[in-house]
């Protein structure tokens, strides 16, 4: 727990981006009552001002903060909140504040640490506005977590199904048109009704689903995961390919799987992972561990693990990933990202991989090499 | 019959190696070092480790292979939490589950340490005991010896220090893992150098566990590896008593990217550099960084000299 409020009023609060959820964490924003600044759409300046002002070799999500918060100074913010994480993500408020108060930046911070319980936070939140209560911050809480299951709700369905529209563009539209109606909704009924009918909308898009169509699970670290313009915009780029991507790390599920159910989580997570992890390894690593194990069981064709260059947590679930995949011949693609990851390379290898994928489904005998797998590893 | 245990001379070996081996030595059970970090043990953990993995991690892999025919088990402590509203480095979590999965033909000892979480190290330790003498009063005396052993081990450490830090002449502070500092192909090769140039080396070990917690509060308030406290512990005790501080890191390092960020932007006065260590490096590389800093810092004190001497 740490605020330093900034000198100058009235406040303007940002806070940075990952994928749509700055939509909830503005409603929760408002609470402050101070005027929001969003950080511009990220694009490639917002990497590059991020790592120039980085420590050399520290995670890719340290570097696409920094940038949001210099891009939102500059546009005249003075307050920043950064909230932390379960790994190094949890430490970089100090570090970031450091980097920015060196290059002269004047502001205030409010660096969340510790749980994921409202007590803890809202002493901090106090401070920035004291008319703020409990009541109506749980109010928020509550709001804003609906909201984010509509926004992962519409997204899960877009990911499973965009890659078989029939019409270029027609998921993409509706998506676009559910954020801009969510984005203004402060109500519950407003938010189930805008989700139905999005959902209904969504629906109704006329697909094409062929025979051969390839399932892919992408698991790994939770920023590359959730702001696509990390990723590089994988999961639109494995639609392109006609996949069928499903992903299962999104803030609606780290809410219901955090707090006091997390430790029991984890044990469930282990205990479905195939004996490749025994001990917890940090962060999401043993969920990239257990959802693999688990998808492979499913039947899925292949999954993606992504992660920042040097994540370590990721790292260690890449030792057990190795394993499984060499002794069920079970393909996961690794992709590793930092400031130089271009998108050319990732084309490349996503065309190989999927080449891959459905090769193995046509050759005779090999759809059943999951299944042989599997007898191997009891045998 | 008598069983052996190996340890893998890397990662937590260098800070409870007494520890290890008198409790082990009073159960009548051998202990089996693996050698200095060598060409071979780098080359090996190389080959087994995801391409990623930072170096000590690779050097633990290259070390647990080389236990793999000398010994009946290898032993490999999982560390989570040592204290409450702190953490050690994920990849002493992973640890256990990294060597399990990427390297064959081995048998684990593990023991796992999670005080947050009220999982402590005695009764841990004294199951890996019960593997080997089933009298639990016996396991627990041999770790209780073993424990004061490694108390007053590490006082003394903390005593010879002072008495580096009393001589004369130029001091330097290197901030760095036990691990890294310790090991012949990382840190060793740099300690070695500079003290055949007539430098005194202090160490960031620092032992004094609860002193080092406040100290480290100077420098960083959040951060929430307890190792790295110790090293900002050594920092904030040590850095008035020395001519000069190296940042010693190795390459892709998490913790001590972000720690020597905010060190090298909070530590004021006291001449730094910091030194990324790789599986790559060139000695010949290092060796003029570190003539090049040790001149700097005679330069600086020539200067404070002849300003004292005008006044």
């Amino acid at each position: 727990m740490s605020v330093q409020l900034p000198d100058s009023r009235p406040f303007k609060v940002s806070f940075p981006h990952m994928g749509n959820y700055s939509i909830p964490v503005k409603l929760l924003a408002e609470q402050l009552e101070c005027e929001i600044v969003l950080p511009p759409k990220m694009t490639r300046r917002t990497l590059e001002v991020g790592a120039r002002h980085s420590p050399e070799f520290v995670c890719i999500p340290f570097k696409y903060n920094l940038g949001n918060y210099i891009e939102a100074l500059e546009k005249g913010a003075n307050l920043l909140i950064q909230a932390g994480g379960g790994c190094r993500f949890g430490y970089y408020g100090e570090v970031q504040e450091a980097i920015l108060r060196d290059l002269g930046y004047d502001f205030g911070m409010v660096r969340l640490l510790g749980g994921w319980k409202l007590r803890d936070h809202i002493g901090d939140f106090k401070r920035v506005n004291p008319r703020l209560t409990m009541l109506r911050a749980l109010k928020a809480y509550k709001l804003a977590l609906r909201q984010t299951q509509a926004l992962d709700r519409i997204e899960d369905y877009v990911r499973r199904n965009a890659g078989f529209e029939v019409q270029d563009g027609a998921f993409e539209e509706v998506h676009e048109a559910f954020l801009g109606e969510l984005d203004t909704a402060r109500d519950m009924r407003t938010m189930a009704e805008i989700e139905s009918r999005y959902l209904g909308e969504l629906e109704a898009i006329p697909t094409e689903r062929p025979d051969d169509l390839l399932r892919i699970g992408i698991v790994g670290e939770l920023y590359v995961l959730m702001e696509p313009f990390s990723n590089l915009f994988v999961e639109k780029e494995l639609a392109k390919r006609g996949v069928e991507v499903h992903r299962f790390v999104t803030v609606s599920n780290m809410v219901e799987h955090g707090g006091r159910k997390g430790p029991a989580h984890v044990d469930d997570l282990i205990a479905r992972s195939g004996d490749y992890v025994r001990y917890h390894l940090g962060a999401d690593g043993t969920e990239s561990v257990s959802m693999t194990y688990q998808l492979m069981q499913e039947g899925f064709d292949g999954v993606l693990h992504l992660k920042p260059f040097g994540c370590m947590p990721e790292v260690n679930a890449m030792a057990s990933l190795q394993r499984l995949s060499r002794e069920h011949t079970f393909p996961i693609l690794f992709i590793s990202y930092d400031a130089q990851t271009s998108e050319t390379g990732l084309k490349t290898r996503l065309d190989a991989f999927c080449d891959m994928l459905r090769m193995r489904r046509q050759r005779p005998g090999t759809a059943g090499a999951i299944a042989s797998g599997e007898e191997r590893s009891t045998a | 019959m008598h069983a052996t245990v190996g340890l893998p001379r890397s990662l937590l070996f260098h800070k409870y190696h007494v520890l290890w081996e008198t409790f082990f030595g009073a159960l009548d059970v051998e202990t089996v070092t693996s050698p200095q970090s060598n060409r071979a043990i780098l080359a090996r953990g190389i080959e087994l480790a995801v391409d990623e993995t930072c170096v000590p991690v690779k050097l633990f892999l290259g070390h647990v292979d080389a236990l793999r025919d000398k010994a009946d088990y290898i032993l490999v402590p999982r560390i989570v939490t040592l204290a409450k509203d702190e953490t050690a480095c994920v990849k002493f979590l992973g640890a256990y589950d990294v060597a399990r999965n990427s390297v064959p033909g081995i048998r684990l000892l593990e023991y796992n340490v999670d005080v947050k979480n009220g999982i402590r190290q005695r009764p841990e330790l004294c199951r890996v005991g019960e593997t080997f003498e089933p009298n639990r009063r016996k396991v627990r005396r041999a770790y209780d010896h073993a424990a004061s052993e490694h108390l007053r081990y590490t006082a003394r450490l903390d005593e010879q220090q002072e008495e580096v830090l009393a001589r004369p002449g130029m001091k330097v502070l290197v901030v760095g893992h036990a691990y890294n500092l310790y090991d012949d192909m990382l840190g060793k090769p740099i300690v070695d150098f500079l003290g055949k140039n007539g430098v005194e080396v202090v160490s960031s070990e620092f032992h004094d566990t609860a002193k080092a917690r406040t100290l480290a509060k100077l420098v960083s308030k959040d951060i929430p590896w307890t190792y790295n406290k110790e090293l900002l512990g050594a920092l904030e005790s040590y850095r008035e008593r020395v001519d000069g501080i190296i940042f010693l890191v190795t390459f892709p390092c998490g913790p001590d990217s972000l720690m020597t960020e905010l060190c090298m932007r909070r530590v004021k006065g006291t001449p730094s550099i910091m030194l990324v260590l790789d599986e790559l490096q060139s000695e010949a590389g290092l060796q003029t960084r570190l003539e090049s800093f040790i001149d700097l810092i005679e330069a600086g004190k020539r200067r404070t000299m002849a300003g004292g001497a005008a006044r």
